[in-house]
């Protein structure tokens, strides 16, 4: 007779009718609410500790103890984020075209920095040194991790709180800005890059001071808003940080202009821009510490950015209506008094030409007009 | 007859949680496909619901749920709210509904995490700058819905293969069926 093979024995040992069924019981009903109730509660408590507070620090604790696996999973995995720059160099040798384009970079933000150093000695004013473009005052940082969600585009670097790394500051590499630290950690903390949705710089065209907001989309274009349609934009023109909110440094190289649209009657061109920098294949990167105070923007950039408000919002009507009041002023004040603005008379100051009217009347609007601090942008 | 080997099931699904784990915090945020980044903890929730169902499922899904946010950037209980309510559905039954057969299961996940990738950008749109729902949809659902779902296929694959094993012919032999949960002692 064949002798039957033994049951397993164990303390799972279930009735037929059980069997079937992983395990038994109902009740998944209730604990799903129970669950989403304790998740409800959870998302509300985070959103309204407003980035400080025990669900944040708990965060910001599994944040560090995964770091390590972070920073292996990108070594281990960086061949295969290269995936991308081999599809794009499919027609030509794949190390020519990398170390060409590394080399580029590094000429282009060279170019930019001498461009703003010969800008800033034209437009000299009291001050007698000049410094060079960029005296940044940062800490090098290495990127461990691209975004870890579809939502934000972020990268992680490998260092925070511990080396001084806090939430604002600015981040940049050898091409030029990438973006902004959103969340900072003992070890880690990420960086909100400049073509994310969320992200906003305030910028300006290098050649003619026009200032404007450098937004990011979610399809990756960076836009430059609230460049008045009576500015002077080209198709090639370099973008800078134009230092207003205290945030990026004065003169940091962003891009170029790419697109310039306008619609007829719209008050602002709409502009594309180029970034510089190569944010989704970021190795090294600059954290901006601290700003010296060349590296902010000065009164008179904030003045010239109110007035450029002024006259979008009002119009030039007004602006000739003030400059003919303030001549008529000017005259007689200067009439009591030695003029030390260059001329060598009282009648010899208001014989000025055509050529140079638009740029008096700016001057003078900008000279007349005080506005409270204007918190322009500068980034989060 | 079907015996559940209970310990050895425990066992896999441990090592799959691990498994989960680590992609998503090593190999995630290395990879993606536009804007769209792989969701293991999804992925994980989906695997355990429709293989084990029930409230072992439910709480697994809350707790991988809870892991991702707090590994992204967004805030806690949305996800974890998402993925206990996607357990939930496909573990209504309770029973592993991978012996089904390939197709039914990815329908099944294919439909359930496409909403939870829908309502998860959803609710951090609310929260942030209120993009348009074709940026939404085109830009970041869609992405994260597909490269997940494709990443799910090999999951999906191993489980049915698994529980076809046991249905059968190697059930209590040398072969894969020493390995799986099930096997049928009819063919003995």
């Amino acid at each position: 007779m064949p002798t039957m093979p033994s049951m397993p024995t164990g303390r799972n040992r279930k009735t037929p009718s059980k069997l079937i069924k992983n395990e038994s019981g109902g009740g998944a009903g209730l604990l799903t609410m129970v669950l989403v109730i304790i998740s409800l509660v959870l998302f509300t408590l985070n959103v309204g500790e407003g980035g400080e507070g025990f669900l944040t620090s708990v965060g910001g604790v599994a944040q560090t103890i995964v770091s390590p696996l972070r920073m292996a999973g990108a070594a281990i995995l960086s061949p295969f984020v290269g995936v991308g720059n081999v599809v794009r160099n499919l027609t030509a040798d794949e190390k020519s075209l990398t170390d060409l384009e590394d080399e580029i970079e590094r000429l282009s933000a060279r170019n930019v920095e001498l461009e703003e150093a010969e800008v800033t000695a034209r437009q000299l004013q009291e001050l007698l040194d000049l410094r060079s473009a960029y005296n940044l005052q940062s800490t090098a940082a290495h990127v461990i991790a691209g975004a870890t969600d579809s939502w934000v585009s972020s990268v992680t670097l490998d260092k925070g709180k511990g080396a001084g790394i806090e939430v604002g500051m600015p981040v940049t590499d050898s091409a030029g800005a990438v973006g902004q630290v959103m969340d900072s950690f003992a070890t880690t903390s990420t960086v909100r890059l400049i073509t994310d949705e969320g992200s906003s710089i305030a910028a300006m065209i290098q050649s003619t001071r026009a200032q404007g907001m450098l937004k990011g989309s979610p399809d990756g274009t960076l836009y430059l808003s609230f460049i008045r349609t009576d500015q002077a934009v080209e198709v090639g023109d370099i973008v800078v940080t134009s230092g207003l909110g205290g945030v990026f440094p004065k003169g940091l190289p962003i891009g170029k202009v790419s697109v310039v649209d306008s619609t007829p009657g719209s008050t602002y061109y709409s502009i594309v821009v180029e970034p510089y920098a190569h944010v989704e294949n970021l190795e090294e990167v600059l954290v901006i510490t601290s700003l010296t105070k060349e590296q902010r923007a000065t009164a008179e950039d904030l003045q010239q950015s109110d007035a450029a408000d002024m006259d979008a919002a009002s119009g030039s009507a007004k602006t000739v209506e003030k400059q003919e009041d303030k001549e008529t002023v000017d005259k007689t004040d200067a009439d009591d008094a030695k003029t030390t603005d260059g001329y060598a008379s009282n009648d010899d100051r208001y014989k000025v030409d055509d050529t140079t009217a638009a740029s008096d009347e700016d001057d003078s609007e900008t000279l007349e007009y005080e506005s409270p601090h204007s918190t322009y942008g500068g980034g989060e | 007859m079907q015996i559940n080997d209970a310990r050895k099931s425990k066992k896999n699904h441990i090592a799959l949680a691990l498994v989960c784990l680590l992609l998503q915090v090593m190999a995630s945020p290395n990879i993606g496909m536009g804007n769209g980044r792989i969701n293991f903890a999804l992925i994980y929730a989906g695997v355990y619901a429709l293989s084990v169902g029930g409230r072992r499922a439910v709480v697994a899904g809350f707790f991988a749920g809870l892991l991702y946010d707090a590994l992204s950037t967004g805030p806690f209980g949305v996800m974890s709210s998402l993925l206990t309510i996607l357990s939930f559905a496909l573990g209504l039954e309770e029973r592993n509904r991978f012996i089904d057969g390939f197709v039914p299961s990815l329908s099944a996940f294919g439909v359930g995490s496409l909403l939870v990738q829908l309502f998860y950008h959803i609710t951090l749109s609310m929260l942030g700058d209120g993009a348009s729902m074709v940026d939404i949809v085109l830009m970041r659902v869609l992405p994260a819905y597909a490269i997940t779902f494709v990443c799910f296929l090999p999951f999906a694959y191993y489980e049915v293969r698994k529980g076809s094993g046991t249905r059968g012919k190697h059930a209590g032999g040398k072969s894969a069926g020493l390995r799986e949960n099930y096997y049928d002692l009819r063919n003995l």
